[in-house]
């Protein structure tokens, strides 16, 4: 029985006429639906078949009786008399067309790429080629921050065929109206951008948009090799249950079925990308080819004849102070890599180059098929559907807990003494949250409730001073953040936020404080880390507090420990401290004589070792981080893609080549000549007693400086200079 | 380098050795029956100490070859060389009692005379230049980099200029947002303001690209500072004084960019010309000082043979 309880009761027939016709529907339908059901076609733009109507685009204007309607939710009458195409309601539609067309940038992105905006090929049909009202370039934007779907505002029509799309066929209740009159539009939840909304993209609001308002965000230029998988394939895999068909078929060539034979080399560490894999059967083998050791430049020579040569040098050989005893090597998949023997298989379920498909960022290690294997190749839009998809995400976090939560939390130094029963007790209890590129993960001010590791993708660190806000750190896989709110019972006393995609391990306020009562070797270790972190932050503080900062920001000589300066008075311009930085590094200079200026020193491009080094930012190993003393160092898994080298602004990490020995691919078991590369930075000549820029300036031109005395002393001058 | 109080000691140094030499030299000359001269012990020793610094000083080019040797601080080889060339010149005088002597000491003497002075010219150079480069030419780069740079001012400038040509063709969505902000047509509606449209003038379009082609595009294809009027900062300015009279407002904004890729232009072949000044010198200070250094070992062995 029906809800309102007709079930068995024939429903009584009316009867009208539509242009002439005579036509019989069932009491209560439309004249829209009365004219579709009986072959005659009414124009529309706010209303499908498949939504409710709410006439707000009156298009399908039609004559009923001596009045004009909006025939969508206009019901039929009995011996109505219904005129779709008189002249009057082809001159009000026409005029309604008109209006549309003035506040819509037109071709719009739908029109440009498929040709079929329903508004600009209703209005090429009534022949509205140039709209009689001015055109209204209204300032209402443009949302770009889904990966998988384009909002372009001013080229909604505010039919809200979208928002019926996304609440009443799918359930999902992230789309809304918001503002009125020319600011009026779509927003995702509290107005929140797409990217950053709860939208799952399951991309029915695109496939219900009539215009460019909201458009499939192909990834321009790519076709992916391998074979094409139909929509219906991929819509009967779990992973992509609710998915909307459409999209994925939009979206035919962002994903392929890739079979790959044993010994196969999926992709290549350091190489770029920008595709995920997703194993659908068979092993693979996840590696690093590159020598896990670090560059390391000592002194070769001997007496007078002392220079410096690069060479590496594991960390069991040379170990480095501060040096972390870290056993395992973050990765762009469901696992790390042990230190030790840095390889690991993945199977069935499981996905690998999530950060490089997402952030583009160079591959992080080598892929090798250990048995004949299927895997679906996807580029973001695709990868970004199934991350918001709900059972992808469960098997991914089911995935997580089960391989990659141990060796995550031992990765972590202060956590390595976890009990194998504690870290189950864990599983159960962690969640996975990700945030999407400039999402607050948390504020500095609120009260702290859980801890964070970080899984995947960069969190800055800062803190919101009078005058702007600060950088306190870039944490990147292996990094976490929340304890110091724990351990204290204090407010969080810094805003983490997300700098790419990221994807955090939430350990709830209550399993924390369990695990510092159960272990309080952890406790004693976490409350040391976070005494020193606040010591760093108060020292900082007292070092930007003390100097006039507003002259040295500008230019980020603030951010430096140590510079290398030249006196422009006194430099000529002879190009010695390059020359003998290159004899000093095997021919490769890590400084150029160029870069910021202040007052008369030129800041030559030398590593500064910055107090924000935007270098750390992308490394898809994790291999470069900064000691306590806030020195950069480059751990033994470079894998020299060169993003730091990329990353940095200032041109001064260098990327070294190394000949190695490695499998020849062709024939396994030979070994091949190579040439590796590696990450460098300015090491100040540590081995001798004076960096060889400044030792073969002949003018006296070049100096190592301690940033904040120097420019405070010069400044100090300056200003006696001035008053005398 | 810059010869300040930090030269002190070498020049109490060098003021001492002169003294000494002096003091020494007037009585061994007025004892000697036929005057000072170079043959005799004490101008031998004159010689050899003459030498010895000459030989120094000429051992800088040497040791720049090879800069991170720890042979002592490149910044003391070079206060050696200013100094003990300094000084190795009124030694070799009193060394041959004032006068030049044969042919190959008489040349040797004027070449002497020629790295002396080129010396100290290249010295005073280098005392000022670097300061005047620095004061004069802010947007001052690697002297090699300067052709690449010019090629990049040339992109930028034809790029600027097709794109206000764009905006000034009514082009909206090639306009920048300035353009846009700047149009004459833009208002206020509903209480919003927008800008309706840019100011189409095509007229302006092709005075903008006629100027661009007659003026800017000649002159930073042009290699060196003279020729082109844009070469000339007082008449630039008049011209694109001009220009933007000609111009409508909402693409001012470009005429300054491009007049600020002329003057990063005119700085580049000022540098250019700079850096021929400060180490045009070297082309005659080390070739004859090599030479003087080669002959001198010659007059040496001679003299001492014969």
């Amino acid at each position: 029985m029906s809800p309102d309880g007709t079930a068995g009761k024939p429903v009584p027939q009316v009867q009208l006429t539509i242009d002439g016709v005579a036509v019989s529907v069932p009491q209560g339908t439309t004249i829209f639906d009365a004219a579709r059901i009986n072959g005659i076609p009414i124009p529309t733009l706010c209303h499908q078949q498949n939504e409710n109507p709410i006439g707000v685009c009156r298009v399908c204007v039609v004559e009923a009786g001596p009045k004009l309607a909006a025939s969508c939710i206009r019901q039929a009458e009995q011996g109505m008399v219904v005129k779709t195409n008189t002249e009057q309601v082809v001159g009000v539609r026409k005029t309604l067309v008109e209006l549309l067309m003035s506040d819509h940038p037109s071709p719009c992105a739908r029109q440009q790429h498929s040709g079929d905006c329903e508004l600009e090929r209703m209005a090429e049909q009534a022949g509205v080629q140039h709209p009689r009202f001015p055109k209204k370039v209204t300032p209402r934007g443009k949302d770009e921050s889904s990966i998988a779907i384009a909002v372009d505002h001013e080229a909604c029509i505010l039919c809200e065929r979208c928002i019926r799309g996304c609440d009443d066929i799918r359930h999902n209740w992230v789309l809304a109206r918001r503002g009125k009159g020319y600011q009026a539009g779509i927003a995702f939840d509290t107005n929140l951008p797409m990217g950053s909304s709860s939208c799952v993209s399951c991309g029915e609001c695109m496939v219900s948009c009539p215009t460019g308002a909201l458009t499939n965000r192909a990834v321009v230029g790519t076709k992916l090799p391998g074979q094409a998988v139909d929509p219906d394939s991929l819509l009967g895999l779990p992973i992509f249950k609710n998915v909307s068909g459409t999209f994925l078929e939009l979206n035919s060539h962002a994903v392929v079925e890739r079979r790959f034979r044993a010994g196969d080399i999926i992709c290549r560490e350091g190489d770029f990308g920008a595709t995920a894999f997703y194993i659908l059967e068979g092993k693979v083998d996840v590696f690093l080819s590159s020598p896990i050791a670090h560059v390391k430049t000592q002194d070769s020579g001997r007496g007078f004849l002392s220079k410096l040569k690069s060479l590496l040098a594991p960390r069991a050989n040379d170990p480095r102070t501060e040096e972390v005893d870290r056993p395992f090597i973050p990765i762009d998949a469901s696992v790390d890599l042990p230190y030790d023997n840095p390889i690991a298989e993945l199977g069935p379920g499981e996905l690998f180059g999530e950060m490089t498909c997402m952030s583009y960022y160079p591959r992080s290690a080598t892929v090798r098929a250990k048995t004949d294997c299927t895997m679906l190749e996807m580029l973001r839009n695709v990868l970004d559907i199934m991350q918001r998809n709900k059972n992808f995400r469960d098997q991914l976090d089911r995935t997580y807990r089960k391989r990659a939560l141990d060796s995550h939390l031992r990765s972590v130094p202060v956590l390595a003494s976890l009990t194998p029963e504690f870290i189950d007790h864990l599983r159960e209890h962690v969640e996975l949250v990700r945030f999407a590129p400039g999402q607050v993960i948390c504020r500095q001010g609120e009260p702290g409730d859980s801890f964070y590791l970080v899984r995947l993708g960069f969190v800055k660190v800062s803190e919101h001073r009078p005058g702007g806000d600060m950088v306190l750190a870039y944490l990147a896989r292996g990094g976490y953040f929340g304890e110091i709110a724990l351990l204290g019972g204090i407010a969080r006393t810094a805003t983490c936020t997300a700098l790419d995609h990221v994807e955090v391990v939430r350990i709830p306020g209550e399993d924390f404080q369990l695990m510092l009562d159960k272990f309080p070797a952890i406790r004693q270790k976490l409350e040391a880390a976070a005494a020193e972190r606040i010591e760093a932050n108060r020292q900082r503080a007292m070092q930007v507090a003390n100097v006039p900062v507003e002259q040295f920001l500008n230019q980020g000589l603030m951010e430096a420990q140590s510079l290398l300066i030249l006196d422009l008075e006194r430099c000529t311009r002879c190009d010695q401290c390059v020359r003998a930085c290159a004899d000093a590094h095997d021919g490769v200079s890590r400084l150029i004589r160029e870069g910021l200026r202040f007052d008369k020193y030129l800041v030559a491009t030398s590593c500064r070792q910055c107090r924000d080094p935007l270098c750390m930012v992308g490394c898809p190993v994790g291999s470069i981080r900064r000691r306590n003393s806030l020195e950069v160092i480059i751990e033994d898994w470079c894998i020299g893609c060169g993003q730091c080298a990329n990353n940095c602004p200032y041109g001064n990490i260098n990327m070294h080549p190394f000949p190695v020995e490695q499998d020849d691919p062709t024939y396994p078991g030979r070994r091949i000549a190579s040439v590796k590369v590696k990450a460098t930075s300015c090491d100040l000549c540590l081995d001798h007693e004076e960096p060889s820029c400044v030792y073969a300036c002949p003018h006296d031109a070049a100096h190592r400086v301690n940033p904040p005395e120097f420019f405070a002393g010069l400044l100090k001058q300056r200003s006696t200079g001035m008053k005398g | 380098m810059r010869i300040d109080e930090t030269h002190r000691k070498w020049f109490i140094g060098s003021v001492i050795g002169l003294a000494v030499a002096l003091v020494v030299y007037i009585p061994y000359s007025r004892s000697s029956p036929q005057g000072a001269t170079g043959g005799s012990v004490m101008g031998l020793v004159y010689g050899s100490v003459g030498s010895a610094f000459m030989l120094f000083a000429g051992l800088l080019g040497l040791r720049k070859k090879f800069p991170i040797w720890r042979i002592g601080r490149a910044q003391a080889w070079m206060r050696g060389h200013l100094w003990l060339g300094f000084l190795a010149f009124p030694i070799i005088l009193l060394h041959g009692g004032f006068h030049f002597g044969g042919a190959l000491t008489t040349t040797l003497m004027w070449l002497f005379i020629i790295v002396f002075v080129s010396g100290i010219f290249g010295a005073i150079l280098q005392h000022y230049m670097p300061r005047l480069t620095t004061e004069r030419i802010p947007m001052e780069t690697i002297y090699e980099q300067i052709e690449r740079v010019r090629a990049q001012l040339m992109e930028e400038a034809a790029k600027l200029v097709e794109e206000a040509v764009d905006a000034l063709a009514g082009n909206l969505e090639k306009a920048t947002a300035e353009e846009r902000a700047c149009s004459a047509s833009a208002g206020t509606m509903g209480g919003l303001t927008v800008a309706s449209g840019l100011q189409v003038d095509e007229e302006a379009a092709v005075e903008l690209r006629g100027f661009f082609t007659r003026e800017i595009q000649p002159f930073l294809q042009h290699v060196g500072s003279r020729g082109p009027a844009l070469s000339d900062p007082g008449r630039a300015e008049a011209l694109f004084r001009q220009l933007r009279v000609l111009l409508p407002g909402n693409v001012r904004s470009t005429v300054d960019d491009l007049e600020n890729v002329c003057e990063e232009k005119r700085q580049l072949d000022q540098q250019r010309r700079y850096h021929t000044v400060l180490h045009g010198w070297l082309l005659v200070h080390i070739p004859i000082s090599y030479a003087l250094l080669l002959l001198g070992a010659v007059h040496a062995v001679i003299a001492l043979r014969y």
